[in-house]
């Protein structure tokens, strides 16, 4: 299905790079009109980040971009320019919402700081995504997403029981923590305009976000006053429970026995009697005493299996156990994924056929369709003279003065 | 002024039927006005955990994902029971459900009416791994993040602290609104909103996806041939720092170089040889490793404040790895009042909660009631008189 559920939102969204666009996607995705303001000569740098189409580099031909920008128009305006934003301006009197993931002052330099737009729009939506918050000793700290894990604490609470702080292996506060808590505060703020006349700015600090996220840590070291213990992919309440080596090179299945009758089902699948009738096994606290033994003997039977059959077979006996995905088996074998719809393909003039992740979930049964991301500068004209009323004579003279990029 | 009854989600009633799948997903619609009711068995819900405290109601993970919420205790065994249930969700406007409760679907589906109700599970309604059994690492595992984080000498690793739920949550919350919004502003119909955690972690991997998609190759963990040197944790005096300085960022680059021959340490010479501004020759073991060498030698003196400090004046890009006991005296976070103490009188003290994910520059985020006892409001909702019969 298209989902048109925010037809006549119109956002003038100045994101760039992966949180904030990614927050801006899921409003293109249900019909709002988002209005990506972007430069053709400072070119986002996900548009200069890979991977690209058949590894060829250009401005429309990352994957990165695609999967963040599904659905929006461009426009490429040379912001430096006085006229570059008034052009802004006269956009941002049309919007709903105004969107940007800068580092603090950024907009102000811009002249489009909150009172200014506020001053043209009086009930704006206005996101703001800066890393550390606008304000503050430690506001001008630059970082990038993994920066986000490392001063939040999940950095360092991600990393194996026996071993030193790794995090996460993706920069993953900007992939879900960021995006979505903002674009959950933005249909928050949509309401609140609907039921008060007024807009608000959101100031998303994105430390602040993520910190959320490890929020029962938090709450355990207030209580305990101790550094809350890296367990990987352990658990301090349940063994077995962690990845296993598969047959095969660098193959794995997750298996994580919850209750004890999953362990006598996984101990009998695996044909260890003796376990099973250990009767300092019969409870959580005496296996995970004994983890290290466990794992060992669990990895016995996993290591002469293929992952998928270790899945089954454990599933078929209900313990909760499943592969350890890479995105190549994601794509091109996950039965689930293919099963519910998830990939789309869609064309595009440079990426060509490409397969995108649908929202992650199913609305009355069906997927969102998406629609491809676009061309830097697509949608320029179209916007100036459809939305903002320009004439032909003045939409050239701004390209003629280098005011419109593309 | 604001009036206290102006918040984004007054006069929106939710029927909490949750677990740690989509606990958080609530919380952020109740902690912006919405009343939040969790409808739990009079022995109280298996994700309370055990009380971390006495007088808790739960766990942490309990404390902190139900916090703003109510609490009906009610025998769902029972025909009354049952039906004080269905007048709950014909007096909602959104129904969450994750974990056993989804059994209840056909029962919350059978009650007219346009609201949005929205099933979390680890794998979605259909298909065939609906019916298997996932958890945080499972789902992880079969959504794709455990494959990118870890050594390349050992397995793979999960994210810490329950990220699934986290993450399904948050694209819960997002799609509970989307369809409120089509019921309130287009008026849609009701809405059914099928949530696969697999397909939330899925949704999360960078650009791992697209690389295989468009250039057939599978992101390594540890980033050995695709991250830079530069981009590692290292061991300071008192513990480490995250940097990245890689060539696509130039300032942050020259600025630690600098640092380094300013302070006369061999890096400084050897940073600026030819090799290091060669991309792909960064990424490789051989530069990964001597680059830790060289930078943990020079770091070995300096504490994480210091290395902050240099960071801010210097404007590269480095800071502490903070665990979660820094936090508190973060300044940035002390500068800005971010964590708050919220009294729970049952307990007999304060629990220090997280500050709001967003400033709102208008009033209406607030944490004001510690997650709730079992039945705690049972009373408030239902009247003194029906709780008998109910309750049993």
């Amino acid at each position: 299905m298209k989902a048109d559920f925010l037809r006549g939102i119109r956002f003038a969204d100045l994101t760039w790079a992966g949180a904030g666009p990614f927050s801006t996607k899921i409003f293109a995705d249900f019909g709002a009109e988002v209005i990506k303001v972007e430069s053709a000569t400072r070119v986002d740098p996900v548009r200069l980040g890979g991977p690209f189409r058949d590894g060829i580099p250009g401005v429309n031909r990352s994957g990165y971009f695609a999967s963040r920008n599904t659905g929006k128009r461009s426009v490429a305006l040379n912001l430096k320019a006085a006229e570059g934003r008034a052009v802004v301006r006269d956009l941002i009197r049309t919007a709903d919402v105004v969107s940007n993931n800068f580092g603090p002052g950024a907009m102000e330099r811009l002249g489009l700081g909150y009172e200014e737009v506020r001053r043209i729009r009086p009930d704006v939506i206005y996101l703001s995504m800066p890393m550390y918050g606008e304000d503050g000793p430690l506001s001008n700290l630059l970082g990038v997403g993994m920066t986000i894990s490392a001063v939040t604490g999940l950095m360092s609470l991600t990393g194996y029981h026996d071993g030193p702080p790794l995090g996460p292996g993706t920069h993953f506060p900007d992939h879900a923590a960021n995006p979505y808590h903002a674009a959950f505060a933005v249909l928050a703020a949509l309401r609140y305009r609907r039921r008060t006349g007024r807009g608000m700015k959101i100031d998303l600090a994105q430390v602040e976000s993520t910190i959320n996220c490890v929020g029962p840590a938090v709450l355990d070291q207030a209580i305990t006053g101790q550094e809350p213990q890296r367990v990987g992919n352990r658990s301090a309440r349940h063994a077995p429970h962690n990845v296993f080596r598969c047959k095969g090179e660098d193959r794995w299945c997750a298996v994580t026995v919850l209750t004890d009758a999953q362990w006598l089902a996984l101990a009998r699948t695996i044909g260890a009697e003796a376990l099973a009738a250990d009767p300092q096994l019969a409870t959580a606290a005496g296996r995970v005493a004994r983890a290290d033994e466990l794992e060992a003997a669990v990895t016995r039977w996993t290591r002469l299996h293929e992952a998928e059959a270790v899945m089954s077979a454990l599933q078929a006996a209900g313990v909760p156990a499943g592969v350890v995905a890479d995105p190549r088996s994601l794509i091109e074998q996950d039965p689930q994924l293919r099963h519910r719809g998830y990939w789309q393909r869609l064309d595009h003039p440079e990426l060509k056929v490409a397969t995108y992740t649908s929202p992650p979930f199913r609305l009355d049964g069906e997927r969102v369709e998406l629609t491809r991301p676009p061309l830097i500068g697509e949608h320029t004209d179209a916007v100036l003279a459809g939305i903002l009323g320009y004439d032909a004579a003045r939409i050239a003279a701004l390209r003629a003065s280098g005011t419109i990029e593309a | 002024m604001s009036q206290p009854a102006d918040r984004p989600y007054d006069a929106l009633r939710i029927i909490d039927l949750t677990r740690e799948l989509s606990a958080y997903a609530t919380r952020l619609f109740a902690d912006l006005g919405a009343e939040v009711i969790r409808v739990e068995p009079i022995s109280g819900r298996a994700d309370r955990g055990e009380a971390a405290l006495p007088g808790l109601g739960g766990d942490v993970s309990y404390a902190f994902l139900n916090a703003n919420k109510k609490s009906i205790a009610l025998d769902l065994e029972s025909e009354a029971g049952r039906a004080v249930l269905v007048d709950l969700i014909a007096s909602a406007g959104a129904v969450v459900i994750d974990g056993e409760e989804a059994a209840l679907l056909p029962l919350v589906l059978s009650v007219p009416g346009a609201r949005v109700v929205t099933l979390i599970s680890h794998f979605g309604l259909d298909g065939p791994y609906a019916g298997y059994l996932g958890s945080d690492l499972v789902t992880q595992s079969l959504g794709g993040i455990t494959w990118m984080s870890g050594d390349p000498g050992s397995p793979p690793l999960r994210i810490a602290g329950g990220q699934a739920g986290f993450v399904a949550s948050l694209y819960a919350a997002t799609a509970t609104a989307l369809a409120l919004y089509d019921i309130e502003v287009n008026g849609g119909g009701a809405h059914l909103i099928d949530v696969s955690a697999q397909e939330c972690i899925a949704h999360s991997l960078q650009n791992a996806l697209q690389v295989w998609d468009l250039e057939g190759r599978i992101p390594m963990r540890g980033g050995e041939g695709t991250r830079d040197a530069t981009e590692q944790i290292f061991a300071c005096q008192d513990g480490h720092v995250f940097l990245a300085s890689p060539l696509s960022m130039p300032l942050s680059w020259k600025a630690l170089v600098d640092w380094m021959a300013e302070e006369g340490h061999p890096g400084g010479q050897r940073l600026a040889e030819l090799d290091w501004s060669d991309r792909r020759k960064r990424a490789t073991r051989a530069l990964r490793d001597e680059f830790r060498a060289l930078f943990e030698s020079f770091a070995a003196n300096k504490s994480k404040a210091e290395m902050r400090n240099q960071a801010l004046r210097r404007r590269i890009i480095m800071a502490p790895v903070s665990g979660i006991a820094d936090l508190a005296a973060d300044p940035q976070l002390v500068f800005r009042r971010y964590f708050h103490d919220l009294p729970h009188p049952a307990a007999g003290r304060a629990l220090r909660f997280p500050g709001a994910p967003y400033r709102l520059s208008e009033p209406v985020w607030r944490v004001d009631r510690p997650a709730p006892l079992v039945g705690e409001q049972s009373e408030e909702l239902l009247g003194r008189g029906a709780l008998h019969s109910i309750a049993g």
